[in-house]
């Protein structure tokens, strides 16, 4: 029954997929996109009886090639993420219906409907895989798809580039998942994902590359550059689904690891915890700073990733550690959090999509006074900021409790240098959150209030609808969430101290409605409406309004040592002494760390080797002998034993 | 019947010739000389394969000596010279890589490297001097016909190196590993094909098709009928 269900979702995506290629209609978009809502759906009611009854279905193996199974599996933990995609594909179908009409052609209107099927069928793949073969073949799917998607607008140079970096750090993340698969494979002689009842030191080796495989998909510092150049140029249901779901997938295939290990030592989660709080700290910051909406975005997707693996990180050394339970807390505030955070993603990156789309632009200093022209979208927009900003009562608030839950009771961990650790984390983490919270306050206000910044945004009108209830899905979600956050939590079978939010959010709800009561009945005079004193001039001018830099100008302040700015001397001159100046320019820029001492060095000395080998093929029939003829000496030299 | 020992001492005096060609088909310039050079060592090979069955008394030695003087003496130095007549380059001036020199030094190497590492290889095994000899003569006469391959500029030298290095192989199998017959006529037929070839792509591996038919004529190369 349950296997039917899931079947039943994957024909739905795989017609889904293929239909678009077949005709092209806005008929047959739509009816695809139907084909997603409905496989949502199918999985919604698989991953919800597993995770309520814990009874794992079965799944036939298919033997294709000799030592090598076509297998599915869902246990748990592929039931919780599942259930992830289920709750995200939703919005983003019903969305991209509208969405997907303002492509430029009919041919691409089609093929980004065919390949957003095929990406979130390769994702749910991902996560059923049986093996590590079949995670592979279908991790490429995912990657490849994606690729395409991150490029379905190729004409553009700044696109194009964007989707070269994508494809090379993909490419990158595959590479280690490889080492880290077939070291497994050489240690345990089989390709399933069973218990690994090895010591830590036989598995640091699998551990690190899979770390490092999983962290350049789920965007981890330092390996987290693709992101802001890929989400800018992909579609925004597509950012939705990679933010929202993709970078979940790498999480989950780091879990399915990790949690098959007995014995993890505390180095792994010393290692992980640091990485993440790096990661959520460093996303923040860079996220303040940025004035791109969608790269924004892309920053504060790093964040949370971060935190999320702060939350691993927690449980390796709660583990370790012995603390049964509180590994459990942690965990489940990881897993809980990186739930919530597909759901206010997914709506941030659709309700930016609908905002970039009425605006033109992604330019967040171009924008303002949109709550006036596009009051729905705003609103949405809105239930997304205070959720990722975590506030009560909604879903980012419950999951990031959780980990602060977790991080308060460390105080049962004995070791006085592991305890000084966490506290520090604790603190980065802490920070971390009232970052965000600045971050989202910047980007609703400076978008959404105040006076129109520019043209665009004065003429900007409110989305279709299909837009706006696709944007309201995983709204109304993370509301949802937010409020049945303990009874989720223990339908799903965790049992965890935790505050009901739905009694929070009700008497919220009643001091919000008594205060309102209180002052509307104490009103002595009615309301008067008139313009904000402007200091004596006779009009308001848009530039009078907190640009968005200026609203983090005192953040910037305060962490400018990490901002660091770089100054770059470019001349040109008449002769070759370099003293008859021709022209030049100077400018003071923002030092891109990571790109300009961790990307670029190895990629230009990839460059400049591969640049020396190609030189090898000169084409000259003379020159093939002769490495043949040098073939044959070094041969004979180390076959006869001669060195 | 004659003294196998003189026998040996006459084949080891060819050895000398071999190794003499080898080292003129590296240096000559002038391409008849080279065609000649070449001619004469296929001779040598031809001769060291009857004497040595004049000594072991085995048929098929004989048959193979009938088959290199044939092909390797008769047949392909006389297509070759055609195509020598009809290109009227009389000499290959360029080396790329090794001067004449050098490359004679580095000849020398080669042998020493040849019979350093056969000495390894057969170190324990019951071989003959003679044999070894053999092998090493020609591993390196394989090694310096692949030299000639990339050290001279014209295709005819060219196909003249391969065609020593072939030599070679011939010369490595009748010491060391007895290739079947059947081997040995395949690799003829291959390398008759081989000059075939580079008679046509030494004509006109420069020209579009229709001027190759032209050139072709105007060469007379297997048409046997007089240009216009």
């Amino acid at each position: 029954m349950l296997e039917a269900l899931v079947y039943g979702a994957i024909a739905a995506l795989i017609s889904g997929t293929v239909l678009p290629l077949l005709y092209r209609s806005k008929n047959t978009r739509k009816t695809s996109f139907g084909l997603s809502l409905i496989s949502s759906i199918l999985l919604l009611g698989f991953a919800g009886a597993i995770l309520y009854t814990g009874k794992e279905p079965v799944f036939p193996a298919i033997r294709y090639l000799p030592g090598l199974d076509f297998t599915l599996a869902a246990d748990r933990l592929s039931a919780g993420f599942i259930l992830l995609i289920a709750a995200v594909v939703p919005g983003v179908s019903i969305y991209s219906v509208e969405y997907v009409e303002h492509a430029k052609s009919e041919s691409r209107k089609n093929l980004q409907t065919a390949l957003t099927n095929l990406f979130i069928l390769a994702m749910l793949m991902v996560v059923l895989a049986g093996n590590m073969v079949i995670f592979l073949i279908f991790w490429e799917i995912m990657s490849l798809s994606s690729l395409l998607l991150v490029l379905h607008d190729y004409s553009s140079e700044e696109n194009k580039k964007a989707g070269f970096f994508y494809f090379v750090m993909t490419n990158i993340s595959t590479a280690f998942l490889f080492v880290g698969f077939i070291s497994l494979f050489k240690l345990t002689g089989s390709a399933e994902f069973g218990p690994l009842e090895y010591s830590a030191s036989e598995l640091a080796l699998p551990f690190l590359s899979l770390f490092i495989g999983f962290g350049v998909k789920a965007g981890l510092v330092p390996f987290h550059k693709w992101l802001p150049y890929a989400h800018p140029a992909a579609p925004s249901s597509v950012s939705a689904l990679m933010s929202g779901v993709m970078l979940k997938v790498a999480v989950y295939g780091f879990l399915r690891f990790l949690l098959s290990v007995f014995t993890p030592e505390l180095w792994w989660g010393v290692l992980i915890l640091t990485v993440g709080s790096l990661s959520a700290l460093f996303g923040v910051i860079y996220a303040l700073k940025e004035n791109d909406i969608k790269r924004l975005l892309a920053y504060s997707s790093i964040e949370n990733i971060g935190i999320i693996f702060t939350g691993i990180g927690l449980y390796v050394i709660f583990k370790v550690e012995g603390l049964e339970s509180l590994a459990l807390l942690s965990l489940a505030g990881a897993c809980f959090h990186a739930f919530n955070h597909a759901l206010f993603k997914s709506l941030l990156f659709l309700c930016a999509g609908s905002i970039v789309h009425a605006t033109g632009t992604r330019n967040i200093e171009a924008f303002g006074g949109l709550v006036k022209t596009m009051p729905v979208t705003s609103a949405l927009f809105m239930i997304g900021s205070v959720s990722i900003a975590a506030l009560p009562p909604t879903n980012g608030f419950a999951g990031e409790l959780l980990l602060y839950q977790a991080f308060f009771q460390s105080f049962a961990v004995t070791d006085p240098l592991l305890t000084v650790f966490l506290i520090t984390a604790l603190s980065s983490f802490a920070l971390t959150g009232a970052l965000a919270a600045a971050l989202f306050v910047k980007l609703f206000g400076i978008t959404c209030l105040a006076m129109p910044r520019s043209e665009k945004s004065r003429l900007a009108v409110e989305v279709q609808k299909p837009m706006l209830i696709g944007s309201a899905v995983p709204a109304a979600l993370c509301i949802l969430a937010g409020l049945f956050s303990k009874q989720l939590l223990s339908l799903a079978g965790w049992e965890i101290e935790f505050p009901d939010l739905l009694l929070l959010g009700l008497l919220l709800g009643l001091i919000y409605a008594a205060l309102f009561l209180i002052i509307r009945s104490k009103e002595t005079s009615p309301a008067r409406i008139s313009e904000t004193w402007g200091c004596g001039s006779p009009t308001l001018a848009p530039y009078m309004e907190y640009s968005s830099a200026g609203f983090s100008e005192p953040l910037v302040m305060i962490f400018k040592n990490i901002y660091r700015t770089k100054i770059v001397h470019k001349a040109e001159y008449l002769d070759k002494q370099e003293s008859l100046f021709k022209n030049g320019n100077v400018e003071i820029r923002l030092l891109r760390f990571f790109e300009e001492y961790l990307y670029i060095p190895p990629a230009q000395a990839i460059e400049s080797f591969s640049k020396y080998v190609s030189s090898l093929q000169n084409g000259k029939l003379d020159s093939y002998v002769l490495y043949a003829f040098l073939a044959v000496i070094a041969l004979i030299i180390a076959t006869g034993g001669l060195v | 019947m004659i003294d196998p020992l003189f026998l040996e001492g006459i084949i080891k005096v060819l050895f000398v010739f071999v190794l003499i060609s080898a080292g003129l088909i590296i240096s000559t310039r002038n391409l008849s000389s080279v065609l000649t050079t070449y001619t004469i060592q296929s001779f040598l090979l031809s001769a060291v394969s009857f004497l040595l069955y004049m000594i072991d008394g085995k048929g098929q030695l004989l048959l193979l000596a009938g088959l290199t003087l044939a092909s390797k003496v008769i047949l392909i130095p006389y297509f070759i010279s055609r195509i020598e007549e009809k290109i009227k380059i009389g000499r290959d001036l360029h080396f790329a890589y090794l001067e004449p020199t050098p490359s004679l030094l580095l000849s020398i190497g080669l042998i020493l490297l040849s019979y350093t590492f056969l000495s390894r290889v057969f170190e324990g095994l019951p071989l003959s001097r003679l044999f070894f000899f053999g092998a090493v003569i020609g591993l390196s006469l394989t090694l310096m016909g692949m030299l000639v391959m990339f050290s001279r500029k014209k295709v005819i030298t060219k196909a003249l190196g391969y065609l020593s290095m072939e030599n070679g192989v011939l010369m490595f199998g009748l010491f060391v590993t007895e290739l079947p017959f059947i081997i040995e006529v395949l690799i003829i037929i291959d390398l008759i094909i081989l000059v075939m070839l580079t008679t046509i792509l030494a004509v006109g591996m420069d020209s579009s098709i229709e001027e190759y038919r032209q050139k072709f004529r105007k060469l007379q190369i297997w048409t046997g009928v007089e240009s216009l």
